[in-house]
């Protein structure tokens, strides 16, 4: 650490040495494969995937090009290219959550619809007991009978 | 002319007999819905057993939902008016009958029983009397709703409520499920329709307690002004997804 503290200090811009490549790379196929065995094995949707592999894309991506990664420090006026790569991240990170509480708050209004669906289906299967004696209201669900 | 009653319960087995019986004998040619909020006591066999339709929510889903599962029987069965009130016993079924001919009588299309109005009729020793917590919630929200809406309301957060068709059909597809009350009164305002209160009478609870500790009331409050806010923005005539 205290060499890449010393690099820091002497050169102006930090790049992302071979090996921090190779690690990323090879962390982002096995990412990859994890989300396809995940598919496979219908405990993710795909629907729900294709985030996932292109953030996996992305970090291999940044693993290949290292030209990449430092253009986009300099957009960002860092010098560090790690501590880029790291916002990057975090950013991407961010917008996953931001994504799942998209997503969840969907599913909870689906899930109370059909609660209520179904509440309604149990309370016509019992015929109201003073009203109309028409007895089958769900018939004429719907329809506003005629008064 | 076809009207229901409902009332939202959650575990409300000691109070929803007797409010049952009450409308019952009050309102004799309205039909009765309780929709059973996910109670994990005997509030349902109580409903079914004191002559109610009872719709039972499989899970509790708040307030909101429970009150929104109303306003959709009521949508689908072809009712003409619907009105609905408190499991615990603090509204009156009189009231009620207020609240309906309103409505009836094409005077608005919801119709609010305000506890606060400055019509209120006199208050004797078991009538409702609000914590100190409560006021200042009320306070807050009569502002801010006040602002929102620019039109003058009392009690935000009233449960005793009396709607026609046109307000079941919106709010069976719009209806936040935490924010019931005060967020309903904007978005009835919202799109035009006449919201209107009506001075009546509450009593303490006659079963259970309220939910409203104060840091609870606080965090109430907070999001209530959110949530005002946000429907502030929010646009008109939005799908059937919230």
């Amino acid at each position: 650490m205290s060499t890449l503290a010393l690099a820091a200090a002497s050169s102006p811009t930090v790049h992302l040495t071979s090996q921090t490549r190779i690690l990323a790379a090879v962390l982002a196929l096995l990412f990859m494969l994890l989300i396809l065995e995940l598919i496979r094995r219908d405990r993710l949707q795909e629907r729900y995937s294709v985030i996932w592999f292109v953030a996996g894309l992305g970090m291999l991506a940044g693993a290949a090009f290292p030209g990449l990664l430092e253009l986009v420090a300099d957009v960002m006026g860092v010098r560090d290219t790690n501590v880029a790569l790291f916002s990057i991240v975090l950013l991407l990170l961010l917008g996953l959550a931001l994504n799942f509480s998209v997503i969840m708050s969907r599913q909870a209004a689906q899930i109370t619809r059909l609660a209520q669906e179904r509440a309604i289906e149990r309370a016509r299967a019992q015929a109201p007991p003073d009203h109309n004696g028409n007895g089958a209201p769900a018939a004429d669900a719907s329809e506003r009978s005629s008064s | 002319m076809r009207t229901l009653v409902f009332i939202p319960a959650w575990n409300e087995a000691a109070s929803v007999a007797a409010v049952i019986a009450d409308v019952r004998e009050t309102m004799p040619a309205a039909d009765v819905l309780v929709v059973d909020d996910g109670s994990t006591d005997e509030t349902a066999a109580v409903a079914h057993e004191a002559g109610a339709v009872v719709a039972p929510l499989p899970f509790n889903q708040g307030l909101g939902a429970a009150l929104q599962t109303g306003y959709l029987y009521a949508l689908r069965e072809g009712y003409d008016f619907c009105a609905h009130l408190d499991a615990d016993g603090q509204h009156p079924p009189a009231e009620v009958v207020r609240l309906l001919a309103e409505v009836e009588a094409d005077r608005a299309d919801l119709v609010i029983g305000s506890r606060y109005h400055a019509g209120a009729a006199e208050t004797s020793s078991d009538d409702y009397q609000p914590t100190l917590s409560r006021r200042i919630g009320t306070s807050v929200f009569r502002f801010f709703l006040t602002l929102a809406t620019r039109q003058r309301f009392t009690d935000t957060t009233s449960g005793m409520r009396a709607a026609n068709r046109r307000v079941m059909s919106l709010f069976s597809e719009n209806y936040s499920p935490d924010f019931a009350e005060i967020e309903s009164l904007q978005l009835a305002v919202r799109e035009g329709l006449r919201v209107e209160e009506v001075p009546v009478r509450m009593l303490e609870r006659a079963g259970g307690s309220s939910f409203l500790t104060p840091l609870r009331s606080a965090f109430f409050i907070f999001k209530g002004v959110v949530v005002l806010l946000v429907g502030q923005f929010r646009p008109r005539h939005a799908g059937a997804e919230r």
